[in-house]
Formats: C-alpha cells, structure tokens, sequence
C-alpha cells in the first residue's frame, strides 16, 4: 500500500509540477533518430548484444531492440547509445529482473 | 565519444575480445567507469571495441576475472604517433638540422661591399674591419651594431669624412665619402685678391701680382688688395695673382654662461640584462631583477634574427643600464668669466680658419644678472683675408 502511495505521490508531483517523468519515476528514457539512432538512459546493464539484437536491463522489466548491422557507439553505466538500422523496440515486462 | 579529438590526444585502441559472457564484461568495465565506445560483434563469440589507451592498460586486470581473451588490434593517437615519431627520429633530426643551418646561414655575414672609396682607402677600410672582427663567414651576432662599425670606421681613418654602413641582410654596404684633398692649382685664370673683411693689412706674402695695398693700410671688404694685370696700359698681362695677406680682423662676441649648472653624470656603475624578444614578449635570457640605481640611462641594442631572407619577429636584446647622478657645477664670477671667455675663442675659432690667430680679446661688457654671467667681448684676430677674384677679360681691371 504504501509503495503504491509513494508512486502516486511521485505521480502526482510529476504532473503538477512538470517533471519530466522519466526523472521522477526511474523509468528509461528512450530517443530515436529515425532508425538510426537509439539513445537509451537510465538503463541497468546490458544482457546481450548481437549485431541483430541488443538486450537491456531496466528496472523493471527487459528492453529487447531488433534491427541490423548494430554498433554501439558508447556505452557508460547508465546510458547507451546505439547506431544501426533499428527495427523494432520491445518491452519484456513478464520476467522483472531478467536472466543473466 | 564526448571529444574524440581528446581521445586522440591521449591515444586509443581497437580490442578484440573473445570468449563467453561479452556482455557482462562489458558491464563490468562500464560500472568501472571504463569508456569504450564503438562496441561491434563478430561472429558469436568475438566484439571488438575501442577504448582509451588509458583504460586498455588495465583491462587485463578485468579479463582475468572472466573468461575473456584479449587482443589488441590497432592503436591510434597521439601517443603511438610520437613513438613511431621516435622510432624515425632521424628525418626529425635531419629537418631541425636543415632549419638550424639555415638558421645560422642567414646570420652569417656574406659580403662586405664598399662603395665610393679609393683602392688604398678600401684597402685600409677592409684591414680596419678585419681587426672590428667584420669578416665574411663570421656571425653577425658578435659583431659591432651599425652604429659601432660606423663611428669606429670614422674615428680609425682618418681618411674618410663619412662612412655610412648598412646591413642588407647577410651584406654590409659601406658607403663611403672620402676627404677630398684640395687640388693642387695647376694653371689658374686670371684674378685678383680681394679682402673678403674690413681689415688692417698685418703682414704680405704675394707670389704673384702686382700689391695695390701695402701693411698697416685699412681695407674695406671687397676692396682689390692684389692685381692680376701687369705692364703698362693697353699692354697688359693677365696672371692669377695669388699670394697671403694678413689682416688684423675683428669680430664680437656675445656669451651667456649660467654660473649654476646642473647636469648628469655617471657613476660607472652598471648592470647588463639580456633578454629575447618573442613578438612583444620579452624574455630574460641573464641579469634578473630590478635595477636598484635611482637615476639611470639605458642603452638597448637590439639583433634581429633573420632567417633566410626575412627577419624573424625574435630578436635578441642586449641592454646596458648605466646608473647617473646629478651633479651641480658651480662657477665663482671669476670662474665663470674666465669659461666664458674659453667658449668665446672656441666659439670663434669655429668660424675662422685653421691658421688664423686670436691676437687680443677685450671684455667690452660684463654682467651678471639672474644666476648669468654674460659677456661682450671684442676680439681681435689676423687672419688670411685674400680671396681670389677672377678677372673678367673684357673688363680688365
């Protein structure tokens, strides 16, 4: 109950107070340039990266983005950014925690 | 990949990393604030990747731990371009070599051209340089400034009036005007000697002519002294009358002299500071810190370094401070009369000719007034008073 207060609480600041939620609520926050380019903050470690596939860990749940050709052009803790021909981008929310 | 070019300068390489588990290697190395940036898999079980040269040295560290293999492929940067740099140091040395032969080349002197002399003063010019050290093949740096060869040129032969040197690059040009000799007269036209002064006729040595005036006559200026026409009338004879006349001339003067004067002098003290100049940055080379004399003078001689053909914007600078002090003189009036006196005859002196003869000087009138002693003083003086005049053959006199 009180998780699900506090998650309303952050909620509800981030909708009053214009916060950007992504800051407020831990959530990744993903920019695309066209299908080119994907920049991935606020992510938890990378779980696997083929030039086809690259598997991320977030807080909660699993970032999984196909494509072709895939580089990483950085990666740093947090952040990645990815350089290819991205075809899709897909939650994987079954398995919190993800498998190593 | 936030400035490359930094990564440039720090040096990066390729890695090739092989084995299982690439992820979690790359996780690790990420959470351990390694950047690595172009990551690229090949194959199954292969990604390569760059990273800093920095952080490549320690990575080893991490593959152990995993079960990694790693293999470096290529190494880029600043650091691996001044090994290989190292590696051909001898084009390096070769170029810094050809830039300092040049270098030096172009502060040596070259040519020493002389224009306007005589052989025999060419001659002694040539030999007066060589003991100055100004000699082709020597270096321009340790030798006399312009000003130094010419005043030293001037000074040492006594043959030259004038001497103007310049440095043309590698050359030094001599300009020179040699004291000309007055010309032996050898045939002169027809003239007469005139007085060029009001004067009292002293002494006469005529060698030619006929004399119109004789010693102790007083004569006006322009008044005919010696005749250049002999023989009687209608049958004359034109010569050059040509001769001395001596006359008791007289001129005044007018002298001011303060009794107190204030001049500087210095001390023999003095303190040398080299420095080069970069642009307008000037850097000490030797002879730091302040100049603790209260008065001084300074002399700066400055080089400029030519490369080539050009003149670099360094230059070297080499300055002489020389400490002074004030220092009062002051005359008694009897002093001061006395000076006066000397700078009146030097003063008058400088008018007349070298053989003239100050006979008697006279203080017409002395004052002193305002810290001044001013004199009026009448001299008298015998002097060659006969200047040729030509005679006009159609109106022979």
């Amino acid at each position: 109950m009180a998780k699900k207060w506090s998650q309303r609480i952050r909620n509800w600041m981030a909708n009053k107070m214009d916060l950007p939620q992504d800051v407020m609520m831990d959530l990744p926050r993903i920019t695309m340039i066209g299908q080119i380019h994907v920049y991935i903050e606020n992510h938890r470690g990378l779980l696997a990266f083929t030039d086809k596939e690259l598997r991320l860990l977030l807080k909660k749940g699993q970032l999984l983005i196909k494509g072709k050709s895939f580089v990483i052009k950085t990666i740093l803790p947090e952040e990645i950014l990815l350089e290819g021909k991205i075809d899709q981008v897909i939650y994987i929310t079954e398995n919190p925690g993800g498998t190593k | 990949m936030k400035n490359q070019w930094i990564e440039f300068l720090y040096g990066r390489v390729i890695v090739k990393v092989s084995g299982k588990g690439l992820e979690r290697f790359l996780n690790v190395l990420t959470r351990d604030g390694l950047h690595i940036w172009n990551v690229k898999r090949h194959g199954t079980e292969t990604i390569t990747f760059k990273m800093r040269l920095r952080d490549a040295k320690n990575i080893r560290i991490y593959a152990r731990k995993s079960d990694c293999s790693i293999r470096f492929l290529q190494r880029s940067g600043v650091p691996f371009l001044f090994k290989r740099l190292l590696k051909n140091s001898g084009f390096m040395i070769g170029a810094a070599i050809f830039l300092f032969i040049i270098f030096f080349l172009s502060n040596v002197i070259w040519g020493i051209e002389i224009k306007g002399a005589k052989p025999a003063t060419e001659y002694k010019i040539r030999k007066e340089l060589d003991k100055m050290g100004v000699k082709i093949g020597k270096v321009q740096f340790f030798v006399d400034n312009v000003e130094g060869i010419q005043r030293k040129l001037t000074n040492n032969i006594g043959d030259l009036t004038w001497v103007g040197v310049e440095l043309n690059g590698t050359t030094y040009h001599l300009q020179v005007v040699e004291k000309n000799e007055p010309k032996k007269q050898e045939h002169l036209a027809p003239q007469n000697l005139i007085a060029k002064k009001k004067a009292i006729i002293v002494k006469m040595f005529i060698e030619n002519g006929q004399k119109v005036v004789d010693i102790h006559d007083h004569v006006e200026e322009g008044q005919l002294l010696v005749s250049g026409s002999f023989g009687q009338e209608g049958k004359q004879e034109l010569v050059a009358a040509n001769g001395e006349v001596w006359g008791e001339t007289w001129y005044k003067s007018h002298v001011k002299l303060p009794l107190v004067t204030k001049f500087h002098v210095y001390t023999g003290k003095e303190k040398r500071k080299h420095s080069i100049l970069l642009g307008k940055l000037e850097i000490p080379v030797w002879g730091f810190g302040k100049t603790e004399f209260k008065e001084f003078e300074t002399e700066k001689d400055v080089r400029k370094i030519h490369f080539l053909k050009w003149e670099l914007p360094i230059s070297y600078i080499h300055k002489t401070i020389r400490e002074r002090e004030p220092f009062t003189r002051e005359y008694t009036n009897e002093q001061a009369e006395q000076i006066a006196l000397e700078l009146a005859k030097k003063d008058i002196k400088n008018d007349l000719d070298e053989d003239a003869i100050i006979k008697d000087e006279k203080i017409l009138h002395k004052v002193i007034k305002n810290g001044k002693v001013i004199l009026d003083i009448h001299f008298k003086i015998i002097e060659n008073i006969a200047v040729g005049h030509p005679i006009s053959k159609e109106t022979p006199e």
